[in-house]
């Protein structure tokens, strides 16, 4: 087999020695693979923050205002441990669709957690049951309901903390029997279900009496979701109450409706047992609050206000305050406040509508101080001091929930993607000092979806909101334009999905496409569209329900339209060759442009008929090859279904495995390796090296159980960007190693892996600035090189390093490898050395990075013991790069002078310092004229070092010498990447001259003085006074490091000098113990 | 490493009911008894007096040589150097102190609070915590077998004296710790780290990591430390732990 790497020309040269050195040879037999194959690589969390995403649950500790636990509608729990400033993420091993959170009062180590969302749009994510953990959060048990699906409430009872209760759900899309009110009083260890009406009807709100929690009070629900539909209400919904601790349950009637009832959310006032709150959903818009004075043996209708009646599927939910038990908060559409038993609802915002985010799930009121509340929108999570006058929006939490992403051809390249609730997106994949939530600009407004940049002008943008909404973004004016189809004279209504599919052709950028019922083209930028097929779905009317869907309450929003086209792709290879998949089974297939139309879905074995087709890939590699993804969890069907056909789609083959876990989303192909197939379901990422033979899941950096809606390769950067739903966006900024770990690779106990050429990026070193901790910023793609390599087993015993080398053999770096099963990355910043610095009494700013090595090839050894394996890497100029080779030579030419002038400085420095000490030690051990000589000695090299040496503390205390003038000009030549200005060539002359007069002074020192010296030292038989040549002083350890702090490094560097000792300390605790 | 032949032996003869019943095959005690014997016994362990390991740490974007020089029960110097400058961080058994040099300060300093903790546990470097656990007041327990970053390890949980919860991994076969977890209060702060360890190379009959990676939990990059020597059985001043009168003015400058 061959390992030459992919990418193409010159570059391919530039690693063929490698070949030899990973070995030819048959190919062995498939290698499995698994998570750990892919070993160290990680992908970039890069956020955004800005827009966040729905939150679900909030609970935080009484008494503790630092302590908060957010759990998220599809992002993972996060705990805060400093009131909200900063949280993480601790929940990254399980499914990240939280239902409800739950800290035990009386060990607030010991939390609760129902997993899986009950608001239950038609976007929303799973769950597998409830975790418990001990240790707050660090670490969660599995306690079973696996099969509910979605959990609402959780209830601990106060007095006997093993006793909880679980509201259930249950399954959204499909009837079962695991929904309702469960029960356990050994902590999980089993359950009891002890509220049950049929398999329809699980449980919305569950709520226990504050003073006696043997009463229970549990809304039951009866709804289902189906792909084209929503019905809230029916026979099962009602309200109950229990008050032997859920072993009975009575219906709760007197003063309720009595007609068919849907979502009930209750709640008792925490400061009074027999007020009862009761939102009740009715039909014929007799959805109300209902009140009870007497702890539910009889309600009254007290108010029915448009936030009371809203969407109650989605914002059913009271919260009464924990010591004013006629004050009312209904997080809903909005928030409104009631500060009389629920009879009237005011806003409490002030300014307007300057508010938080719309759409409100859950609420959390300080008990011990009730002003201070926390809300749960779709749009993230806010802090309110006055009770909801005015609110902070926390900034550091990447919960968006993305439906679709793409990347465009700039260098940095831009993403763009659009999410649900949040609009669309555009935002770097670099930027100076990390990417920043304000570096994200939204594109239009409601949910985002199918987002890009025109391939030749990315000032142009499309963009798209629910059903179709497409528009048309000018990024210099910030002009919108309506570029959405409408139906023609005679022609029926458009119908378009809520997650529509606008795409470009990968052939002509002048060229798009947009999914109704049939394919439309626009070859003039969305002004106009023709009609490029007939209806391509089943236009069944049984389908076609939106407007009817939510059952008590009408809920269009098109989140239901169907018999739509869902997704479409144009041939990389053949403008011609067009495929579009249907949300009602139908996969469709032109090869002449849209003149004919063939239905294919026949051949995709396993799939219900009718389930949605989520994507479809035609293969850049491969004529005729072609990907598809199907989804059926709308009709409660979970299974990843996914498949390839090698002949335009006459048969196809699936490529699922019993691996998978996760209804598929997305399907893509490498740009480079045909072999290199990425996919994304609701439970994560998940990779195949050898074409869809085996997968497994990618969890470095990413939770493990992400939903992942869409992916994007960059072919440039050689990155794939991650759409998730829920965590925002990732990126796996090179996939050369994956690219090339082939079988013969994986067979090796050792492999070096070919590099990439490493991209001396530019740097800039402006654009951030102060602030505090309260803001997610992304990293950027590390400026290093990449060197990769395989270890079959974990490396134990001896070496396991990488050397970097000149091409004179010239050691230039010693680098420590990772040592874990599968891949391991070791990063080289592609620098020398810092200089080495004459001693101070503070550090030296400029001193801290080494110059760039000049472009060229460079070897690279891995050594394993006693085994070394050799390959190489190539630096080549950042392409954006602007100045002139004869420059950047000048620049390196300045940088090495200064480099070796420090140098020298930094030898006489030491020189002086050890002559000092030395002379100062031998003067206390003589006496009279002897013991003067040395101390003169000892005095004029002090005299010496100070002239060219500051002293003080470098900050504000000292005053500035050559060595601080020196470290400053090279600095200066160093931050920037071109030709040095005249002026500080000239500057450099005159240092270097008083360089060399320091050096000068010295060697008289040393000549005249200590020659001197040395003839009373023997006649006093001490020690005479040696010190190190150049080359032993240049063998000593190198101080100061080899990579390249950023500004914002710096300064945390600098904030670190205070506690410096924190690094002997890390240095200590990391040994083993 | 050094399995006894009648482990070894066990092992076989009992190969098909430990496949049964994995979980029940060893006690906390066996795989300490097997860890301290990998690692080259208990006795030459507790006969270690002296130690010196200098080596290179690389944190962030700097790179300093370090030496950490130990001396039995509890006597503790660290330092590093940085531009020429060391820091130094050192216990002698009752009081922990330090030099920072870096911002013009080179007067020795007494460290107190939750330094001086850390100071006084990191004290106990060669025998390490899991070492006597019962007699130095510390907790451990068996988690148990789990794969860590792709290799089967034993897990345990150290609850040291002071409160502070770790849990350390246990290369199944080879016994020697390969991951430690935990959290370090720094004032109000608290810290999560994961460290990772490796390079282990025999010095006077014991295996020592040459080769160490600590982060903050979850991060991207963190510290590597990289041991050059280890040096048992050094003769040791006990003067160098002990904290020195603040220097005179004129020896400010230049501190090395």
């Amino acid at each position: 087999m061959t390992l030459v790497p992919r990418w193409s020309g010159r570059l391919a040269a530039a690693v063929s020695t490698l070949v030899g050195a990973l070995g030819a040879g048959s190919a062995p037999a498939q290698v499995p693979i698994t998570s750990d194959t892919f070993g160290g690589l990680a992908a970039r969390a890069i956020g955004p923050a800005t827009m966040s995403g729905r939150i679900m649950a909030i609970d935080a500790v009484a008494g503790d205002p630092l302590t908060i636990y957010v759990g998220s509608a599809s992002g993972g729990i996060w705990r805060s441990q400093d009131g909200g400033v900063t949280f993480r993420p601790i929940f990254d091993r399980h499914t990240q669709s939280i239902g409800d959170l739950r800290v035990d009062p009386a060990d607030p180590r010991i939390l609760w957690v129902g997993t899986g969302e009950s608001r239950t749009r038609n976007s929303v994510s799973i769950g597998d049951g409830v975790y418990r953990s001990s240790d707050g959060g660090d670490s969660w048990v599995h306690l079973g309901l696996a099969e509910s699906e979605r959990i609402a409430r959780v209830l601990i009872d106060p007095r006997e903390r093993d006793t909880v209760y679980v509201c259930a759900t249950g399954k959204l899309w499909s009837a079962h029997e695991e929904r309702g009110v469960f029960k356990t009083t050994d902590a999980g260890k089993s359950w009891r279900k002890v509220l049950y009406v049929d398999a329809d009807t699980g449980c919305s709100d569950l709520a226990m009496d504050p003073q006696e929690p043997r009463v229970l009070y549990a809304g039951m629900w009866s709804f289902r979701r189906y792909p084209d539909f929503f019905r809230s209400g029916g026979a099962g919904s009602g309200l109950w109450k229990s008050t032997d601790a859920g072993a009975t349950w009575q219906p709760l009637t007197a003063g309720l409706p009595a007609a068919e009832k849907g979502r009930i959310a209750v709640q008792v006032a925490p400061s009074r047992a027999s007020r009862v709150y009761a939102l009740v959903e009715a039909g014929d818009g007799d959805t109300a609050l209902y009140r009870s004075d007497d702890a539910g043996a009889s309600f009254v209708e007290v108010n029915r206000s448009f936030n009371i009646q809203i969407r109650p599927f989605y914002f059913a939910a009271v919260v009464v305050d924990p010591v004013d038990h006629d004050r009312v908060y209904k997080p809903g559409l909005t928030l409104t406040i009631s500060t009389d038993g629920g009879k009237s609802f005011t806003s409490p915002f002030l300014g307007g509508f300057g508010g938080p985010h719309s759409d409100h799930h859950d609420l959390w009121i300080d008990p011990r101080a009730p002003n201070r509340l926390l809300l749960a929108t779709d749009g993230g999570l806010y802090r309110s001091e006055n009770r909801g006058g005015t609110w902070i929006f926390v900034k550091s939490l990447p919960l968006g929930q993305f439906y679709k992403v793409s990347v465009d051809g700039q260098d940095p390249y831009r993403i763009y993607g659009g999410l649900q609730d949040n609009s669309s997106w555009v935002g770097p994949s670099e930027s100076w000092g990390g990417i920043e939530n304000k570096d994200w600009t939204s594109l239009s407004g409601g949910d985002g979806f199918a987002t890009f940049a025109d391939a030749a002008d990315p000032n142009f943008v499309y963009t798209t909101i629910q059903g179709g909404r497409a528009t048309r973004v000018d990024l210099t004016t910030g002009d919108a334009k309506d570029i959405q189809p409408y139906a023609g004279r005679g022609e029926a209504e458009l119908r378009f999905n809520w997650n529509t599919p606008l795409v470009a052709s990968p052939n002509d950028p002048a060229t798009i496409y947009i999914g109704a019922q049939m394919l439309l083209r626009s070859r003039d930028r969305g002004e106009s569209w023709e009609r490029i097929s007939p209806d391509l779905t089943t236009n069944d009317p049984r389908r076609q329900r939106q407007k009817q869907s939510g059952g008590l309450s009408i809920d269009n929003s098109t989140a239901e339209n169907n018999t739509t086209i869902y997704t479409l792709a144009e041939s990389p290879l053949d403008p011609r060759e067009i495929w579009v998949g249907t949300d009602d089974g139908l996969l469709q297939r032109t090869l002449d442009g849209g003149a004919t139309w063939t239905e294919l879905s026949k051949g995709l074995a396993g799939v219900t008929p009718g389930a949605w087709i989520s994507r479809v890939v035609a293969s850049r590699h491969a004529a005729g090859t072609v990907y598809v993804t199907v989804d059926d969890h709308r009709r409660g069907d979970m299974r990843p279904l996914v498949f390839r056909s090698r002949d335009f789609g006459a048969t196809f083959e699936s490529l699922a495995t019993p691996e998978l876990e996760g209804y598929a989303w997305v399907i893509a192909e490498d740009t480079v390796s045909p072999d290199l197939l990425f996919l994304g379901t609701e439970w994560g990422l998940w990779i195949s090296l050898d074409g869809g033979a085996q997968w497994a899941r990618f969890e470095g950096g990413i939770p493990r159980r992400v939903a992942v809606h869409d992916l994007a390769l960059q072919p440039r950067a050689g990155a794939l960007v991650v759409a998730t739903h829920g965590r925002s966006l990732y990126v796996l900024d090179d996939l050369t190693p994956l690219r090339e770990l082939s079988a013969a690779v994986m067979a090796r106990d050792v492999a070096l892996l070919p590099s990439r050429p490493a991209e001396q990026r530019l740097r800039a070193t402006i654009g951030s600035w102060f602030g505090g901790n309260d803001e997610f910023v992304g990293p950027n793609p590390p400026y290093e090189a990449s060197i990769v390599y395989w270890l079959k087993k974990r490396h134990l015993f001896g070496d396991l390093k990488v050397e970097i080398r000149g091409a004179d053999g010239e050691l230039l770096a010693t680098l420590p490898g990772g040592k874990r099963v599968g891949l391991n990355r070791v990063g080289w910043p592609m620098r020398l050395k810092p200089p080495k610095v004459p001693p101070a009494s503070s550090v030296l700013f400029g001193g801290f990075e080494g110059p760039r090595l000049p472009e060229g090839r460079y070897e690279v050894r891995l050594i394993k013991g006693q085994e070394t394996l050799t390959g190489h890497l190539d630096l080549v100029a950042d392409a954006r790069n602007p100045h002139s080779e004869e420059d950047r030579r000048l620049k390196q030419a300045t940088e090495q002078r200064l480099y070796r002038g420090i140098e020298r400085l930094a030898y006489v420095g030491d020189g002086l310092v050890a002559l000092r000490d030395a002379a100062r030690e031998r003067a206390s051990k003589l006496s009279g004229g002897a013991r003067q000589r040395l101390g003169q000695l000892a005095a004029d090299a002090e005299t010496l070092r100070a002239s060219f040496v500051m002293g003080g503390d470098g900050y504000i205390g000292g005053d500035v010498k050559l060595r601080e003038r020196l470290g400053d000009l090279y600095g200066n030549v160093l931050g920037f990447e071109g030709r040095p200005s005249p002026s500080q060539l000239a500057r450099l002359e005159l240092l270097d001259e008083e360089v060399v007069a320091v050096e000068r002074r010295f060697a008289t020192l040393l000549e005249r003085d200590l020659a001197a010296a040395a003839a009373l030292l023997a006649k006093a038989k001490l020690d005479p006074i040696v010190l190190p040549t150049v080359d032993e002083w240049r063998a000593r350890d190198q101080v100061g490091g080899a990579t390249s702090p950023s500004p914002r490094e710096i300064r945390q560097l600098l904030a670190r000098y205070p506690g410096l000792p924190t690094l002997a300390a890390d240095l200590a605790a990391a040994w083993p113990r | 490493m050094k399995r006894s032949c009648a482990a070894a032996l066990a092992a076989t003869l009992f190969a098909a009911w430990l496949t049964a019943a994995p979980a029940a095959a060893e006690t906390l005690d066996e795989i300490l008894d097997r860890h301290f014997a990998a690692v080259g016994g208990r006795d030459k362990i507790a006969a270690v007096e002296t130690a010196r390991l200098t080596g290179r740490q690389q944190f962030g974007p700097q790179e300093a040589p370090f030496t950490i020089t130990w001396k039995r029960p509890s006597k503790l110097r660290l330092e590093f150097t940085l531009q020429g400058m060391t820091g130094i961080q050192a216990f002698d058994g009752e009081q922990a102190w330090m030099v920072m040099p870096f911002l013009g300060k080179t007067d020795p300093e007494a460290v107190t609070g939750d330094d001086f903790k850390d100071m006084e546990q990191q004290a106990d470097l060669i025998e390490g915590s899991l070492f006597n656990w019962r007699e130095k007041g510390h907790t451990v327990e068996l988690v148990g077998k789990e794969a860590v970053e792709g290799t089967e390890a034993w897990k345990l949980k150290l609850t040291r004296k002071s409160g502070d919860v770790s849990y350390v991994w246990l290369d199944a076969e080879a016994m020697l710790q390969i991951k430690a977890e935990g959290k370090r209060k720094r004032g109000d702060q608290e810290m999560e780290f994961e460290s990772t360890m490796g390079d282990y190379k025999e010095v006077g009959g014991l295996m020592f990591p040459h080769s160490i990676e600590q982060r903050p939990k979850g991060a991207p990059q963190g510290m590597t430390i990289t041991v050059e020597k280890v040096e048992l059985g050094v003769a040791i001043d006990d003067e160098i732990f002990r904290m020195p009168a603040p220097k005179p003015a004129a020896a400010a400058g230049g501190a090395r």
